[in-house]
């Protein structure tokens, strides 16, 4: 395998990390908010995303020379439309019950700023094969962060974790906090998570000067 | 430069557009068969679920079809628009369909009512788009089980959907916490269907057979 190069390695730290979408970027959390309640709705939507983000910013870096500038944002949006609709096709056919339970959000990614952001921000003035980079960490960047709100709220709102039952949690002592489960909860843990991550990030930042 | 032209974009756009979405339609048509096949279980598992001493959480898609194809009759003449669930040959309860427009999209179900075609056996939903951990509740079991066993009222309203925390007569039970519209339009999509077949089977006495 061909070593990571630096200015890979740079790609893939911002979308991890510095310029994490959820805490940094603050882009795209309006379905962070919305199907974070249940961890696996959860990792079907990060895995849609995922998909949907590295795609589209592919694809419109292929294009990005023969768009014209004026249209380029119908065009972005047009393709974003086309990962997401097959998504959606592919759910509806092989996995309703998951379909029906994501209900009208999986629709929803093709607003997710987080995706116009990217294909804006990188995909539009780079080489295909960085923008699909770029796309795959601010993705997996998104999905991590998603992940950890969801699975606060689970554990706190329903005790349990993917659906199954977790020590102490689950049992009589565990005082199931409802509102965690619905959608003030999304606001609470994400306001924390994103202090918490905040912070670790200034505490190192002031470190390194 | 000819991507500077106006002609161009205009042409690029159509030809982008045709390519998605002609790669759309060809999975749309690709996975049709499938989707239908999906809905039409929902269905029949919904029919099922609304029948007493029937297990369906449980089966494999294939038994649940079975099921349905031995156990469950077209509408007839006596039933009106209801469905017939037949035990050993005799007519063991009815399955009224239900349906009309929700908080946000249609929402599609139906209800058991036992040969007595007075008392409620329970209810199902099979197509719904209500908001997820709201509205969307009334698919859960602890909404649904409230119906079990309610009588429909002979006069006026057949069932009466009460605020949380009411008292609840033998027709009446509690809505979703947070989700008023949804549940004041799904009193008023099960009490249209109700009144119509309570009163279109009114003076024919008990079930048929």
């Amino acid at each position: 395998m061909r070593p990571i190069g630096a200015e890979n390695r740079k790609l893939i730290a911002e979308g991890l990390w510095q310029s994490n979408p959820v805490f940094k970027q603050v882009l795209g959390i309006c379905s962070t908010l919305a199907v974070t309640n249940l961890v696996l709705n959860t990792v079907v939507m990060c895995v849609a995303l995922i998909f949907t983000l590295s795609l589209s910013a592919f694809t419109v870096a292929v294009l990005r020379t023969l768009t014209p500038r004026n249209i380029r944002m119908m065009v972005e949006t047009l393709i974003i439309a086309f990962y997401v609709i097959i998504v959606d096709i592919l759910l509806k056919a092989y996995w309703p019950e998951m379909s029906s339970s994501l209900g009208p959000y999986v629709g929803l990614i093709i607003t997710n700023c987080i995706i116009m952001g990217r294909c804006e921000a990188c995909a539009n003035a780079n080489p295909s094969g960085k923008a699909l980079l770029d796309g795959l960490f601010n993705a997996l960047g998104y999905s991590f962060v998603l992940l950890i709100v969801a699975g606060l709220r689970e554990l706190f709102g329903m005790g349990t974790f993917l659906g199954l039952t977790v020590p102490y949690f689950s049992g009589p002592y565990w005082d199931k906090w409802i509102i965690m489960v619905m959608p003030p909860g999304a606001f609470f843990v994400l306001a924390i998570v994103v202090w918490v991550f905040r912070s670790i990030q200034t505490a190192k930042e002031n470190k390194a000067k | 430069m000819i991507r500077e032209k106006p002609w161009f974009a205009v042409a690029y756009m159509f030809l982008v557009t045709v390519f998605f979405s002609s790669i759309v339609i060809g999975l749309t048509q690709l996975t049709r068969e499938r989707v239908e096949a999906n809905e039409r279980l929902a269905f029949e598992r919904a029919v099922l679920s609304v029948l007493p001493d029937i297990r369906i959480e449980e089966m494999t898609r294939p038994k649940i079809h079975n099921m349905f194809v031995e156990t469950i009759e077209e509408p007839n003449e006596s039933s009106r628009n209801a469905y017939v669930a037949r035990r050993h040959g005799q007519a063991a309860a009815y399955v009224l369909p239900i349906s009309g427009q929700g908080f946000w999209a249609p929402i599609k179900g139906v209800i058991g009512i036992e040969t007595d075609r007075r008392t409620i056996t329970g209810v199902a939903f099979y197509e719904q788009k209500e908001t997820p951990g709201l509205g969307a509740e009334i698919t859960k079991a602890p909404f649904r089980n409230q119906f079990e066993g309610k009588v429909i009222w002979p006069h006026g309203d057949p069932i009466e959907i009460k605020r949380p925390g009411e008292t609840l007569g033998e027709n009446e039970v509690h809505a979703v916490t947070g989700a008023t519209q949804t549940s004041n339009r799904l009193e008023i999509i099960i009490n249209k269907a109700l009144e119509r077949w309570r009163d279109q089977s009114a003076g024919e006495g008990g079930g048929d057979q």
